[in-house]
């Protein structure tokens, strides 16, 4: 008997985008469910109906067989649905069992009983497999940890059934293993897990059967053992989609970049990148490998000139870029598209064409004695919505209105409008689904064979795989081994590296320096 | 690809329609708890509510009185606009204004002020003086991290105070004692912009044109030039602005450097205009503060500042009226502005009040409204 089913759920939001259309479910006591689809394919939207964050227009929803109605989240809670978002909603100046208990404290009297909120945070830790010390800030624990909070605070309220979107797109490889973990332990004490997801290798490891949803309809549900990923990943698109990358050969020989001695202190006074040296040539990609917060993204920010350098030089173009600003460094051919597209990226409260020509306001194209050209600047949006496929209303529609995929598209489109020299990118396909990615990846190795030099951090390792050309691992900002990219370079040889394991010596690293 | 601005236009339009809907809403509810209020505490409510709708718009005079502060709000209303769309919430109109009206002061009771030169360069020094008034919290929160609005709120005490010290001390008066300077020449007061045999139309002047030439000024530098563009990006995301390449400090010192021009402007209109000729302790009454109710229900768009003002003015005017007239006094008018501000900040929407009143599901409102909810 099903635990929990959806039937024919509809949901059209005000403005008339369609989101879910006769959606089905049915999730099974104990299992592990995904849902994968493409990002618009209506998975969150389906999550929050089950959640009681939305209503839906049609359909009906039963638990244990029972129809029920949520018209909002606690309705849910009470009836035992737990949900972990994608960004948290944690209290970061409190300690992790006091955003545990929060809004359901023990209590003696009218005082919060500490010692046993932090047992019982403690046991629920233990029972789960979900380690977390109960009693440090929350604001000062990895990614990874706080989303154990998560967990912590719906198990907390006694969910039985377990929500989980997109859990793995804020962690490192070690860090999904250790989640995987838990949510095996999770099942086998008899809670349920429903898991959105994107990447499917993960989805065909932990879950057990799986709910493919496309264009806000279910395209059908499986058991988890008789799919391949091959064959998963046409269901959600709709087409056979090849997951590699065909790159051209080019010449390697012109020094684009190149960085020496670069130190790097954050504002706690950390150091963050200790002494590196790189560099870059023109018709590579080289990928900075690591686990998140060894300075990749710190050294990507100081070459685009976003972050103050402690020491050290930065080459762009055979110019010394310490001394440029933001622009003068983008006028020698820079392009970037960073980490977290809507905290850095994109104005998500500007329209598509105001966001594609924010960083050419200099430009006499579009802007003239101070006056915009707004022709042009349309003219431009539509160029690049139609050349990069972006799915969206209009230039004149807000970035935030639109999926992450699309999102993401609008950065690489300002980006790579113009044929950049050098092109910074982290992150490229973070929370982007399968045909997004695709398209972003062939957008950059593009860049690569017309001659620009890439530097490419990622926290996908199969990324980095995928597309570079030569690997420099880091650890503590430092460069701990150099590979150049060959069929026979496997995740599990850079793990050992990125976990500072092991350090190849200089000159084992030399020939892939340059 | 030919039918994307038709989607685009309409998508637009829904969005004014939403706006509008929220915003007569809001001043509907907000009417609602003024009438009981009133209901409740005088002697002759029918009369006090009579006379809060209907007065502003009885007499030629009342409609110049009404229009008169129509032009004063839509300054301030565009004053506070330009800052907020740069996200940054400098609450220094006031100050501006009395900085202002006391440049202008000076340049009217000069020989200069008896003169052509009267009325133009009052203006400019005016603007000039709110713009230095502007720009020091902005300077010092580019430079110094000083909170603008705790240091703007402040640079408002002084303003007032510096102005009434000079009034009392050394200013030309009629004569001593009194909390007035001498009336500024003819030369140099705003003249009267209706004029019609038996119609007395007083306090209507310059000041007006003046509200809708800035109206277009503050609109066409917000959406028609790259300043404004790089600040509106400022205002809505300042990493991301910084990413870009935009000087993220300046555009925000100039923001509030171009909103202090506006408060020196109405503080010229208050001491140059009809209503006055003259510079008096206090004159602004509290004005240049409701700016923010304009700017917030206007959601900070020049083109609907003077939509709101028309509005809020006419209440306000009401209000007033209703005070002389009968046993109301005119702060149930804060009643109004309080409901209002409270509603129209607040994601509260029209299908809100349908869903009080049948508890019945309906469907969510907007998909921006969820956020809070998903905790």
């Amino acid at each position: 008997m099903a635990l929990l089913e959806a039937i024919g759920i509809g949901k059209t939001y005000p403005g008339g985008v369609v989101a879910n259309d006769g959606v089905n479910l049915v999730i099974e006591p104990g299992e592990v469910h995904a849902v994968v689809g493409e990002n618009g394919a209506g998975k969150s939207t389906l999550m929050k109906i089950l959640f009681g964050i939305e209503q839906p227009n049609a359909g009906t929803l039963l638990l244990d067989s029972k129809q029920v109605h949520f018209s909002k989240p606690r309705e849910a809670i009470d009836a035992g649905i737990g949900m972990v978002f994608q960004h948290f909603s944690l209290v970061p100046s409190f300690s992790v069992y006091e955003n545990v208990v929060l809004g359901s404290e023990p209590r003696t009297g009218i005082r919060l009983d500490r010692n046993k909120a932090i047992a019982e945070v403690q046991a629920l830790s233990d029972k789960f497999r979900l380690k977390v010390d109960p009693l440090p800030p929350v604001g000062s624990l990895p990614v990874g940890q706080q989303q154990r909070v998560e967990i912590l605070k719906a198990l907390y309220r006694n969910a039985r059934i377990l929500i989980l979107d997109e859990p793995t797109a804020v962690l490192a490889p070690q860090e999904v293993q250790e989640l995987f973990v838990a949510i095996r332990s999770l099942v086998a004490q008899g809670k349920t897990v429903i898991f959105i997801a994107h990447k499917l290798p993960e989805v065909l490891e932990i879950s057990n059967s799986i709910t493919v949803m496309r264009q806000g309809k279910t395209v059908g549900q499986v058991k988890t053992k008789e799919v391949t990923e091959k064959s998963l990943a046409a269901m959600m698109v709709g087409r056979e989609v090849s997951l590699r990358v065909e790159r051209k050969p080019t010449e390697q020989t012109e020094r684009v970049a190149s960085v020496s001695g670069l130190r790097i202190v954050n504002a706690r006074g950390t150091e963050v990148v200790a002494g590196l040296d790189l560099n870059v040539y023109a018709g590579e990609i080289v990928g900075l490998v690591g686990v998140e917060g060894n300075g990749q993204a710190e050294t990507l920010e100081a070459i685009a000139g976003l972050r103050h350098v402690a020491a050290g030089d930065i080459v762009v173009a055979n110019q010394n870029a310490g001394p440029l600003t933001v622009l003068q460094r983008r006028g020698l051919g820079l392009a970037s598209i960073p980490e977290d597209r809507i905290a850095e990226g994109l104005s998500t409260g500007s329209t598509v064409a105001e966001n594609l020509v924010a960083t050419r306001l200099n430009d006499s194209r579009y802007v003239r004695g101070g006056l915009l050209d707004l022709k042009a600047i349309k003219a431009n949006a539509l160029r690049l919505i139609e050349q990069f496929s972006i799915r969206v209303g209009g230039p004149g529609s807000a970035v935030g209105t639109l999926s992450g995929g699309n999102m993401q598209k609008v950065v690489v489109a300002r980006e790579l409008s113009e044929q950049p020299k050098l092109l910074l990118v982290n992150q490229p396909t973070r929370g982007v689904d399968l045909g997004a990615t695709q398209f972003i990846w062939r957008t950059i190795t593009d860049a690569r064979d017309k001659g620009a030099a890439v530097l490419l951090s990622s926290a996908d390792l199969s990324e980095l795989l995928a597309l570079s050309d030569r690997l420099l691992v880091l650890y503590r900002g430092k460069i701990v081994a150099a590979f150049l990219n060959t069929p026979d370079l496997t995740p599990e040889t850079l793990g050992t590296y990125m976990l500072g394991l092991s350090t190849q010596t200089a000159d084992e690293m030399q020939a892939a320096l340059k | 690809m030919s039918n994307i601005p038709a989607i685009d236009r309409n998508s637009r339009f829904k969005t004014i329609r939403r706006e509008v809907g929220r915003a007569v809403g809001a001043l509907a509810i907000a009417l609602l708890v003024t009438f009981i209020v009133v209901l409740l505490t005088s002697k002759a409510p029918l009369d006090a509510i009579t006379q809060l709708l209907t007065a502003p718009a009885s007499k030629p005079r009342t409609i110049g009185l009404w229009l008169d502060d129509v032009a004063k709000l839509t300054i301030t209303g565009l004053a506070f606009s330009l800052v907020f769309q740069a996200r940054q919430f400098a609450m220094g109109v006031q100050g501006q204004v009395y900085i202002g009206a006391l440049a202008a002061s000076y340049v009217a009771l000069s020989p200069l002020g008896a003169s052509w030169a009267g009325i133009p360069l009052g203006i400019t020094a005016a603007m000039l003086a709110g713009a230095i008034y502007g720009f020091l919290p902005g300077i010092a929160k580019a430079k110094l991290g000083a909170n603008e609005i705790v240091s703007s709120l402040m640079l408002n005490y002084i303003a007032i105070e510096v102005c009434n010290f000079l009034v009392r001390t050394s200013l030309p008066k009629p004569q001593a004692g009194v909390l007035t300077t001498n009336d500024f020449p003819d030369s140099a007061v705003f003249p009267q912009l209706i004029k019609l045999e038996g119609l007395n139309v007083t306090r209507l002047d310059l000041g007006l044109v003046f509200a809708l030439v800035a109206v277009l000024v503050v609109w066409f530098a917000l959406y028609r030039t790259s300043w404004g563009l790089k600040l509106r990006l400022v205002g809505h995301n300042a990493r991301f602005a910084e990413y870009s390449g935009i000087k993220a400090t300046f555009i925000m010192v100039s923001a509030m450097t171009a909103s202090g021009a506006l408060g020196g402007l109405l503080g010229s209109m208050f001491v140059q205009g009809q209503g006055y000729g003259k510079l008096t302790v206090l004159f602004e009454g509290g004005l240049a503060f409701e700016g923010i109710l304009v700017a917030i229900v206007a959601r900070s768009r020049p083109l609907a500042v003077p939509v709101v003002a028309l509005f809020y003015g006419y209440l306000r005017q009401g209000a007033q009226l209703m005070n002389i007239r009968t046993d109301v006094p005119a702060e149930v008018i804060g009643v109004v502005t309080a409901i209002i501000i409270l509603l129209v900040s607040s994601s509260f929407s029209l299908n809100f009040i349908t869903r009080l009143f049948k508890r019945s599901p309906s469907p969510s409102v907007a998909p921006a409204a969820v956020g809070g909810a998903a905790k």
